[in-house]
Formats: structure tokens, C-alpha cells, sequence
């Protein structure tokens, strides 16, 4: 069975269970609105520091949202038992954890598209390619990791307690880069280049090595 | 006294050693003062959390191509110990910096990887308690400690582009005089003498409440066909 088919089979199964519930999507966006508001009225905010406060709140709004959206990626396969019987068909576990990855992913972007405008509407901030190549390549590699640590976490007691817990420490190294990149693009000094260099590393290590580990995760 | 209290007393010796080496053998420091004497055992006990954390990448490794129990038990000894030696390296950085920095903590490049070092494997150890013993908890708790091993040198290289307040490796580049490199040797070989005693104990209570956990714990029974097939605890 070729394993590429099986990932977008497997993405597109969550996918379209996703637009039929609509359920992730709009909560995500509702989501990074609410942190928005709360970035506003926690820090003063005004067209001199925007630039300096913007990208802070935009990983943290980020990473939450984040943490969310993987958080769920095994919730209903964990409720329905789907799981198993997903692991039981030829696919190999890492394209059905690649799939997996792919439509948590594909979700997350969907919640970019509303955190990124609404950054720069809100608190004025320049919007350019450049801000939106960085938040990309962040998210490749964050979502590698998330959907690792999910379906670790899927098989433990107190799940949402500890899937933060291991996650964003292992997120770390995305949101140095990542928010080196964000603020360069944002007009604060510091190398973009180097940034946008070191997020594409950090993508290819973690995405072989959950890779690797997606076998012992979730083989049975 | 078995060898495990022979062991203990001996460790503890060689540490009061260590203690009188940095107080009465070792020289003030010119600029620093008494302070400075915190480095023996703040570098040595980082050391001997590498080497702990080395232990749960090598016994996780070993423990996911072989299904060999002793390798997780090594594991979740080195787990421990070693979050308490990054525990006492962290707590001794921070009242050095407040003394020579002037501020408990600096988002320095090896601060923050040891920050992230500390973290990582306290949740290794919320993976061991949250989730039902057994060989998925194994292997989850696993593919945690190789993914906390890899991250550590990322959070640092990824860091190091900011100024890094932390001094570079002292020894080195022989920037120590011979009686401060005594000590500092001596310490960190009777630190690492501790660390492998403390890791032996926990790998032994870890082995008796593995055995416990055969014999009282939630017990899952595999019933043979065969004739005579012996109906046994199963992990």
C-alpha cells in the first residue's frame, strides 16, 4: 500500500469529518480573537510598541491554539475506539500518523488565517510574506511534534494536563527561530535569513525523528 | 549492611571529601571571592545529570529494540536522579548569578536549555506516574526521554545567537589554577560516584515495585490452551 496515499487518505478522513461538524475551526479562530482582546488590555498597547508586543502575543496565541487543535486530533479516534481499526489495515502506523499530522496541521493554518489578519488589523502591524513564510515553517515542525506527543498523551490518564507539559518545551527551539522571524519581519533588528535558515533545520530533524518515533507510538 | 548501605556510606564519605576539599583545600577566588566556590559542585552535578539523562536515552533505546525490562527500570532511575542533580545545578546557578550577575536569572543560552532539561524530564516522570505500568507506558516514556535528549543542544544552539551571559568551559582552555582543578576533578568524580549509587538504589526500588506490581497490582491473566499451561501475570 503506498504509503503516501494512505497519509492523504487518512488527512482527508479527519478533514471531512471536521467540515461536516465544523467544530475546530470556529473555535480555534474564536480562539485567537479572545487572545488578541487579552493581549490588548494585559499590555498598553500603542502604534509605538505594537511592533515589539505584537509577535509575543501572536506565538502565544499561537501555541495554545496549538496545543488545542492536537489535543484533539486523537480525542475522537480515542471516543470511537477508531483507532485500533485504523492500525489494523495495511497502512503503515507513520502514514496514518503522517495523515494525522497533515489534517491537525492543515486546521491550524485555517486558525493563521484568522490570527494573522486580525494581528495586523488590531494592533497595526505590518502583514507581509515574509510573516506568513515564518508562521509556515514554525507550524510544520510544531505540528510533527504535537501530534507525537498527542497520541502519546491519548494513552495516559490526565491527558490534557500533561500534553502542554511535554509539548512546549520540545516547541521551544520553533519559537526561538519563529519569533526571531516574526519580529525581524515585523521591522525589529535581528537577521531573517538566519531565522527562516534554522526553522527549515529545525523542520527536517523533527519531522524524520517523529517520523521514526510514530512507529513505536502507535504500533500496538 | 548490604552492598547497596555499603555503597551509600561510601558515596556519602567521598562527598563530605569533596565538601572539605572545596572549603579548606581550595583557593579563594581573586575577583569572586567565597562565592565562586559554588562552581565545583554546580558544574558537577550538572555533569552527573547528563550522564543520567544518558542513562534514560541508552535504557529507552535499548528498551525499544529489545523489550527488556531492566533497560526501563535504568531508565526511570536515571530519570529521577537526574532531575534532582539538574534540580540542586540549578538552584546553586541561581544564587551564584545573584551574587556575580546581580539577578537570579538571565535568559541565557545554557540557562534556558537547563531550564528546558529540568522540564522535559519531570514530565518523563508525570508520563511514569499518569499512565497504567506497563510496556506502553514504557515505550511512550521511551520515545519522551530520546525526544528530551535531542531538544536540549537545539534549545541551546538556537539560543546562542543572543549574548550568552554563562562563562565557556573553564577547564578547557586552562583557565584554572592546579589546586581549583584538583578539587573541581575530585568533586565531579565524587559527584558522578553518587549519582551511579543513587541510580542503582532507585533501579533497585523500581525493580521491587515492578515485582509487587506482578504480584498484587491489577493483575491480567492470560489463560493457555495447552494442558498444564500455567495461567500467569502478564505485564
Amino acid at each position: 500500500m503506498n504509503p503516501f496515499r494512505a497519509a492523504i487518505a487518512v488527512a482527508r478522513k479527519d478533514l471531512v469529518s471536521e467540515w461536516r461538524t465544523r467544530e475546530m475551526v470556529p473555535a480555534l479562530a474564536q480562539f485567537v480573537v479572545l487572545a488578541l482582546l487579552i493581549g490588548n488590555f494585559g499590555f498598553q498597547i500603542d502604534s509605538r510598541n505594537a511592533p515589539s508586543i505584537a509577535p509575543g502575543i501572536l506565538w502565544l496565541a499561537l501555541v495554545f491554539a496549538g496545543l488545542i487543535a492536537f489535543g484533539r486530533t486523537f480525542a475522537a479516534e480515542r471516543e470511537q475506539s477508531s483507532l485500533e481499526a485504523m492500525l489494523m489495515t495495511p497502512a503503515s502506523p507513520v502514514a496514518i500518523f503522517a495523515g494525522k499530522a497533515i489534517a491537525a496541521s492543515v486546521l491550524l493554518i485555517l486558525c493563521e488565517v484568522v490570527l494573522l489578519p486580525a494581528l495586523s488589523l488590531f494592533f497595526g502591524t505590518p502583514f507581509s510574506g515574509d510573516l506568513v513564510i515564518a508562521v509556515l515553517l514554525a507550524t510544520i515542525g510544531m505540528a510533527s511534534l504535537g501530534c507525537l506527543f498527542a497520541a502519546i498523551v491519548a494513552r495516559v490518564r490526565a491527558r490534557e494536563l500533561l500534553l502542554p507539559l511535554l509539548t512546549l518545551p520540545l516547541w521551544i527551539p520553533f519559537i526561538v527561530a519563529g519569533g526571531q522571524a516574526v519580529q525581524s519581519a515585523m521591522g525589529l533588528p535581528g537577521s531573517y535569513d538566519q531565522a527562516i535558515g534554522l526553522l527549515i533545520d529545525f523542520d527536517i530533524l523533527f519531522v524524520v525523528l517523529t517520523s521514526l518515533a510514530a512507529r513505536f507510538v502507535l504500533d500496538e | 549492611m548490604n552492598r547497596l548501605e555499603k555503597a551509600s556510606v561510601g558515596a556519602v564519605a567521598l562527598m563530605l571529601l569533596a565538601g572539605a576539599a572545596i572549603f579548606f583545600y581550595a583557593p579563594t577566588d581573586f575577583l569572586q571571592g567565597p562565592v565562586q566556590r559554588i562552581f565545583y559542585l554546580h558544574v558537577s552535578s550538572a555533569i552527573a545529570a547528563y550522564g543520567c539523562f544518558a542513562v534514560v536515552l541508552l535504557g529507552g533505546a535499548i528498551f525499544l529494540r529489545t523489550e527488556n525490562y531492566a533497560a526501563d527500570r535504568w531508565a526511570r532511575a536515571g530519570a529521577l536522579v537526574g532531575v534532582v542533580f539538574t534540580t540542586v545545578t540549578l538552584v546553586m546557578g541561581m544564587l551564584w548569578a545573584k551574587k556575580v550577575w546581580g539577578a537570579f536569572w538571565v535568559w541565557d543560552a545554557r540557562l534556558t536549555s537547563t531550564l528546558v532539561l529540568w522540564i522535559i524530564y519531570a514530565g518523563y516522570l508525570l508520563v511514569r506516574r499518569l499512565s497504567e505500568p506497563g510496556r506502553q507506558a514504557a515505550r511512550l516514556a521511551a520515545v519522551v526521554g530520546i525526544f528530551g535528549f535531542v531538544d536540549v543542544p537545539v534549545v541551546h544552539f538556537s539560543v546562542t545567537w543572543w549574548v550568552t551571559h554563562h562563562p565557556g568551559p573553564v577547564i578547557i582552555n586552562d583557565a584554572l589554577p592546579a589546586q581549583m582543578l584538583a578539587t573541581f576533578l575530585f568533586t565531579m568524580f565524587c559527584t558522578i560516584v553518587l549519582a551511579a549509587v543513587m541510580i542503582t538504589i532507585r533501579y533497585r526500588i523500581e525493580t521491587l515495585m515492578d515485582m509487587k506490581q506482578l504480584i498484587a497490582g491489577p493483575v491480567h491473566v492470560v489463560i493457555t490452551r495447552e494442558p498444564g499451561g500455567v495461567a500467569g501475570p502478564v505485564q
